[in-house]
């Protein structure tokens, strides 16, 4: 009987984190992610970490709390990833028509594994927040990096320096999104000697420990809901 | 009880099925969406030629025309001036891909301004992609304005999407097929990802049954619950971390191995040229403007003053995407059955304008395109206010392009 709760529910959970997750990520990131020529070295790692460990912290303490699984962050950004890239695929790819690689999802699921496997080790949200939030910030663009650094080789398109990813922006026409909507880096940070990447991804890593503390402490106030309570 | 549920049941059965075969497939754009005052009064649009309306799959469409930013540009509408403008093609989704805009001579890859009353002179070269017929329109895009739709012409495109090809050449030498490059190795990567995943969720798997035993579990042992946690549990979770940071580290140093060159996202504003102003001898104001309902018919009074050499006619009244063609001067037709043009709907009296002459001109704008492109909306505005472009002509067939605004009048019947 304990068995079949699992294959009933485990599935089920999968379907429900993925669900929220891509509801959520599409609200928050969206467009950052949806498309290569967005996922700049400015903005995309600063606001992806931040919303990468919302529903780990929140689901993990879930988890955690109830069944002391380590498996809030993993399962609900593995179950993301199979949606986004079941959405790049239907709507963006066979519905909208644009080629796959233009709108290719991006890779999370090291930002799961790294919160899972912490916490297991610390079984401390204040170390795993340390530790894990910290590396989810940090490590984000290193993450990434094999998908898109094949994107930023540089092209000459009407005399004007291009990377791939912009030239596949201005080819494949979006109709509804004219160049200037993309809010990606238009300067350098010019007094830190052009370190842009590094900069952010510490910053990036600092804002995350506190993103993961403060969704924790969110999930842990759902416990002391009464109606919540008499349902677990 | 039962017979409510069956009756929400059908209604809902109706419904669905209803609105399933009611649906029309959309072609257009939502011009006749936008507010008459902003197609009026944002960007005059004329000369569109595409230089075939059928073409195949890998065939080059090239999109050439003008458009004049308007001097009564509405102030509550962002400017096209002091923002970010940006010309785009309006056609479904990447149906073409765009090789290159020019526009007065200036790439239009980036964003750039328009100046009000500048005439801009541009191409559009697109590379037909996927078949199908395509209404397609130049649209000028305005930051926290949203799109100035331009006349849409329908091209047909035939072949197969199979057959389409788009490479580049990057500037460190490599022939690259946009529509797949990247592809496999993005897969590869993601599936390695998912494969770490799946091994951290299937060494928990192993233990089902899980929810049931291990609640029970945490219940009863309540603050000593991390006791659950085994040292085996402990090492694989320090192996998946330790591959997890390997992988990560190993996947950055071999991405930096195989593309060193790279550069970061190119965006920025540009400047475009402003093409020097053709000299005009003609000089307008707008003194009444009135718009009749019954009737569908626009009558606007002008001064008009001839300080050129030959007189001239009115030949073209074009506002909010529509033409208004008087006959007399110049023959226009429909390029299609969506091309909005009245061949002969412009009746001007008062004119032609003689040389060194000030002369008051009425002219009338009649036709059913007004309702049927939903213009006549303009009576509701708020700021009723009307523009339109007046294309006057002299007697060599010379055309001199003059912008005329002002506040606009409803006559209603009966009254």
């Amino acid at each position: 009987m304990d068995a079949q709760v699992d294959w009933v529910v485990i599935p089920l959970l999968v379907v429900l984190l993925g669900a929220i997750f891509s509801f959520q990520f599409s609200l928050l990131v969206g467009d950052w992610d949806f498309w290569m020529d967005w996922r700049d070295r400015r903005y995309w790692p600063l606001i992806t970490p931040l919303v990468m460990v919302t529903l780990p912290a929140v689901f993990g303490y879930a988890f955690w709390r109830l069944v002391r699984l380590p498996l809030g962050g993993t399962l609900s950004i593995l179950a993301f990833t199979l949606m986004a890239w079941v959405s790049r695929y239907l709507n963006f790819h066979e519905f909208a028509g644009f080629p796959m690689n233009f709108v290719v999802p991006s890779t999370h699921i090291a930002i799961g594994l790294m919160i899972d496997c912490i916490l297991l080790l610390t079984r401390s949200f204040f170390f795993t927040g340390i530790f894990a939030g910290f590396l989810s910030g940090l490590l984000l663009w290193p993450l990434n990096w094999p998908l898109f650094a094949p994107y930023m080789v540089p092209v000459e398109m009407q005399g004007t320096l291009m990377t791939v990813a912009d030239v596949m922006g201005f080819e494949y026409i979006r109709t509804a999104m004219p160049e200037y909507v993309r809010i990606i880096e238009e300067s350098t940070l010019r007094t830190f000697g052009d370190a842009v990447t590094p900069l952010t991804a510490v910053f990036a890593a600092f804002l995350t420990v506190m993103a993961y503390w403060f969704w924790v402490w969110v999930g842990s106030l759902a416990f002391r809901l009464k109606w919540l309570q008499k349902v677990v | 009880m039962k017979f409510i549920t069956k009756l929400f049941a059908v209604i809902q059965t109706l419904i669905v099925v209803g609105v399933a075969f009611s649906a029309q497939l959309a072609y257009a754009h939502g011009e006749k969406a936008q507010q008459p005052a902003l197609r009026m009064r944002t960007v005059h649009w004329f000369d569109l030629e595409l230089s075939t309306a059928k073409l195949d799959v890998n065939e080059i469409l090239v999109v050439k025309g003008r458009f004049i930013p308007s001097e009564s540009w509405p102030h509550h509408v962002a400017s096209i001036e002091d923002g970010s403008a940006f010309l785009n093609i309006g056609v479904p989704g990447p149906s073409f891909v765009r090789l290159e805009t020019r526009i007065n001579g200036t790439p239009g890859i980036r964003s750039t301004t328009f100046k009000r009353g500048e005439r801009y002179d541009f191409v559009v070269t697109l590379k037909a992609r996927t078949p199908g017929r395509y209404h397609l329109h130049p649209i000028v895009n305005v930051k926290d304005a949203g799109p100035m739709i331009g006349p849409g012409l329908w091209v047909e495109v035939g072949g197969t999407q199979a057959d389409f090809q788009n490479s580049i050449k990057t500037l460190l030498g490599q022939e690259l097929d946009l529509e797949t490059y990247g592809f496999a190795h993005s897969v590869g990567w993601s599936v390695a990802w998912i494969a770490l995943g799946l091994l951290w969720f299937g060494y928990w798997l192993t233990k089902i049954p899980l929810i049931m035993p291990r609640f029970r579990r945490v219940s009863a042992l309540g603050e000593n619950a991390d006791d659950m946690i085994t040292a085996r549990d402990r090492m694989v979770a320090l192996g998946v971390l330790l591959v997890t940071l390997m992988l990560i580290v190993g996947g950055y140093i071999y991405a930096n191995e195989r593309w060193p060159i790279t550069t970061p996202l190119q965006t920025g504003k540009v400047d475009t040229a402003v093409l020097e102003r053709e000299p005009s001898p003609v000089m307008v104001r707008m003194d009444d403007a009135r718009y009749r309902i019954p009737g569908r018919s626009f009558r606007i009074a002008l001064t008009v003053t001839n300080h050129g050499s030959s007189p001239l006619s009115i030949g073209e009244f074009a506002s909010g995407g529509l033409r208004f063609i008087n006959a007399a001067v110049q023959q226009v037709k429909p390029r299609d059955a969506d091309d909005l043009v009245a061949s002969d709907a412009l009746r001007v009296e008062g004119g032609p304008i003689q040389p060194g002459k000030t002369q008051q001109i009425v002219i009338y704008a009649d036709d059913a395109m007004w309702e049927t492109q939903r213009m006549t909306t303009m009576i509701s505005s708020p700021d009723a206010v009307v523009a339109g472009m007046l294309f006057f002509f002299d007697a060599k067939g010379r055309r001199y392009p003059v912008e005329i605004s002002g506040p606009m009048i409803p006559l209603f019947g009966g009254y």
